[in-house]
């Protein structure tokens, strides 16, 4: 056998692989053990068979960045090892993420929790964006929670480096609800300044209990953040109307965040409107944002043991999809189990801007990623059966495993 | 490295027929080196080719080069091994290309002659697909250069043709070890050193008197002014003895040798080949054997989504790391 064969069997040797705990657009996710230490770890095994140009794209992002990245706020990535046509990323292993986490309507969210998942976010972006990496799919399902409490980062299949600062990048990327206007109307040079529009979608939903800025369409998403943020001016953002895929969306009267967010605090609002200024160039960095009053402001960030946890650990979805129900008209809740901020009075707003439009089935079945070969194959039906099997799984699972 | 691999080959070639050895001339490590120093170069040949920006072309070599620290010539020739970290190289730079453009483009080149040694090329490399390289060092430090309080007075003048001159240095330095023992930043500072050695020394000498930043016990201690001159002298001589493209005739002759000293496991049709691929196809009949009645005895409790996880833990000795095909 080749010495680097024999290298790879031995890492391979390391780890225990047991039973399946989720599915992505292009792998499948096993729980996992090291056989040393007897360490929970989660393999990725990507199926590479598939695809006609080897080794897929997403899964060389992922390992390229993850090998790089090194922080407490970011996923860690513990070992690489291949078997036959298939590649597998040993991963530290991870309950919960975000969404679940926001979706768990018997958890109720301080606004010091949120400060805490802020500030977390923060940290591991600002650490991705010194090393010149964007991450490009900021969303909750994709920052994972540890059994600690601690934030992490997850999912680089869409990163990539910019260190060029002139250099042509494809906008189709992040999903459509976290999407900032410029990547929306075409615009083929961009900077960090788009993950931090994520990042100010997420801080809203945190508040909100649902997704701030739920468009139908892309041409809709336009329509649903110019309707929630009023319809830029040339003063406001200069140029955008230059953008190769701009179109005039029509004429939305600017209201203040104040009417939606009624009880959060005014540097809460203050960071937020600097999360999701329209120009660019004028949003707030992930440096700067770390050091916003919100940050030094009482309440102080809830310490990550004591945030609120899941009662359920984490489900398989089919295609990274969101959970079973995904309409959001059933999350409007008025009766303050969830939204501690969302005032959820303003009629014809609710929680969340959204179209007027009727829900579609579309809701939650978002396209995650352009690059992947297979979408939409389960149907909504599968993933609901099976999302509560392994629920049930879990709840046991959980009695006995607790410390 | 080269004789482990001398050993291992004239063991196989003694075992499919034994004294077979004795009159095969096995190349030795500088034969190795040479005929990879030339496949460098035909990388950068055939980026040319495919106009793929210098990212590409200098990520391959690192590739290229990478793999033979792990690997023999003997067993895997550098002309397929190149097809495959150029491939790999244009994706884990982001300049992805389709896979049957790319081998059309290549003669005598199939696409599955790419993707075979794919999975080999990305282990070898143990995954690490980042490479840090020279010339952004060269252009972050010819930025910096600029910003000299007090700038040579003809610098403007000749400005680009030392970052020009310099740019060909990184590319000679390709065709060498030297990033196996220097770091991108001192390479390049090398190669400036040598189109223009007081501005490189300029440079150097204006850093040394900024102060590390407080209170930050991660960066290690900063080598001193001598120790660096010492270490930009040495990698110049690297780049001017050996960055240079190796003698066409002596390639040849050494690919001659190759023909006859390949292990024979890996040509296709002889004893050793058929011999080790039958042995591969009975372990394998013999681990899905195992797994089926592995799966019987336990009621393929694992793979039921309603299963009770409570009445069958799963035994880490029963664990199977290859159950590639459970689930596709
Ligand atoms: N580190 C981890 N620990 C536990 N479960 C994980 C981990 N990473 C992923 N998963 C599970 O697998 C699913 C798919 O993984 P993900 O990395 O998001 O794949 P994709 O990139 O295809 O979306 C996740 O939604 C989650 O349920
Ligand atoms: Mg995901």
């Amino acid at each position: 056998m080749d010495a680097v064969e024999r290298e790879n069997l031995d890492r391979q040797k390391r780890w225990a692989k047991e039973q399946k705990v989720g599915e992505g657009a292009y792998a499948v996710v096993y729980r996992g053990r090291e056989f040393s230490t007897g360490r929970r770890v989660a393999i990725k095994k990507i199926k590479v068979g598939q695809f006609k140009d080897g080794l897929d794209m997403s899964a060389i992002r992922e390992v390229k960045y993850l090998r790089e990245l090194k922080h407490r706020n970011v996923i860690e990535l513990l070992d690489v090892f291949s078997n036959k046509t298939n590649l597998n990323l040993v991963l530290e292993f991870l309950d919960s993420d975000l969404e679940m986490i926001i979706k768990d309507r018997s958890l109720v969210f301080l606004p010091a929790d949120i400060k805490s998942w802020m500030a977390m976010t923060f940290r591991g972006l600002e650490f991705c964006h010194r090393n010149f990496i964007l991450h490009r799919d900021l969303k909750p399902n994709n920052l994972l929670i540890a059994s600690d409490g601690h934030l992490k980062i997850a999912d680089f299949g869409l990163a990539r480096d910019f260190a060029d600062p002139g250099f042509k990048m494809t906008c189709q990327v992040i999903t459509r609800w976290y999407r900032p206007p410029e990547l929306l109307f075409g615009a083929r040079y961009y900077s960090s300044a788009v993950d931090i529009w994520s990042v100010g979608c997420i801080f809203a939903e945190l508040m909100l209990r649902t997704p701030y800025l739920a468009g139908e369409s892309d041409m809709d998403q336009l329509k649903t953040i110019f309707r929630a943020l009023g319809t830029p001016t040339e003063q406001e953002w200069p140029g955008h109307t230059k953008l190769p895929d701009y179109v005039p969306v029509g004429q939305f009267p600017k209201t203040p965040l104040r009417d939606l967010f009624t009880a959060a605090s005014t540097d809460t609002l203050g960071l937020l409107s600097k999360c999701l200024l329209y120009e660019p160039r004028k949003r707030v960095s992930a440096a700067e944002a770390l050091q916003h009053p919100y940050f030094y402001a009482i309440p102080h960030p809830t310490h990550p043991l004591k945030l609120p946890k899941c009662t359920t650990q984490m489900a398989p979805r089919p295609l990274g999809e969101v959970d079973g129900d995904g309409n959001v008209d059933d999350d409007v809740d008025m009766t303050g189990s969830g939204g501690t901020f969302g005032a959820g009075v303003k009629s014809g707003l609710g929680p969340g801007v959204k179209s007027g439009a009727p829900n579609n089935t579309n809701k939650g079945r978002l396209k995650r990623k352009i690059t992947s070969p297979m979408e939409g194959a389960d149907g909504d039906m599968s993933a609901r059966t099976r999302s509560i099997a392994r629920k049930l799984d879990f709840t046991k699972e959980r009695y006995v495993k607790s410390p | 490295m080269n004789e482990a691999a001398v050993g291992v080959i004239r063991k196989t070639f003694e075992a499919y027929e034994p004294g077979s050895s004795s009159n095969v001339s096995f190349v030795n490590a500088h034969e190795e080196h040479l005929l990879v120093t030339f496949y460098v170069h035909k990388i950068s040949q055939l980026c040319g080719h495919f106009r793929f920006p210098e990212e590409v072309e200098a990520t391959a070599t690192s590739y290229l080069k990478r793999f033979y620290l792990k690997n023999t010539v003997m067993d895997w020739h550098p002309k397929s091994v190149m097809l495959t970290a150029l491939f790999l190289a244009t994706k884990t730079t982001n300049n992805p290309i389709s896979l049957d453009v790319y081998a059309s483009h290549i003669p005598n080149t199939v696409a599955s002659d790419v993707l075979d040694l794919e999975f080999l090329v990305a282990q070898s490399l143990a995954f690490e697909f980042a490479v840090w390289h020279t010339h952004r060092a060269l252009w972050g430090i010819w930025l910096d250069i600029q910003n000299l309080p007090d700038s040579l007075p003809d610098i403007s003048k000749t400005q680009g043709s030392i970052y020009e001159s310099a740019l060909i240095h990184v590319r000679a330095a390709r065709l060498t070890d030297a990033e196996f023992m220097y770091t991108p930043s001192q390479i390049a500072l090398a190669c400036i050193s040598l189109t223009a050695p007081d501005l490189a020394k300029k440079w150097l000498e204006s850093k040394e008197n900024i102060p590390l930043p407080e209170n930050r016990t991660d960066i290690p201690p900063r080598p001193s002014a001598t120790t660096l001159f010492a270490s930009i002298e040495a990698i110049k001589s690297i780049i001017t003895n050996a960055g240079k493209v190796p003698d066409v005739e002596a390639v040849r002759e050494v690919d001659r040798r190759l023909r006859t000293c390949k292990n024979p496991e890996k040509v296709v049709g002889t004893k050793a080949y058929l011999a080790r691929k039958a042995e591969a196809e009975k372990k394998a009949e013999e681990k899905k054997n195992k797994k089926a009645e592995i799966q019987k005895a336990s009621g393929a409790a694992d793979t039921d989504p309603f299963g009770d996880p409570l009445s069958e833990p799963v035994k880490p000795g029963l664990v199977d790391y290859d159950d590639d095909d459970d689930d596709d």
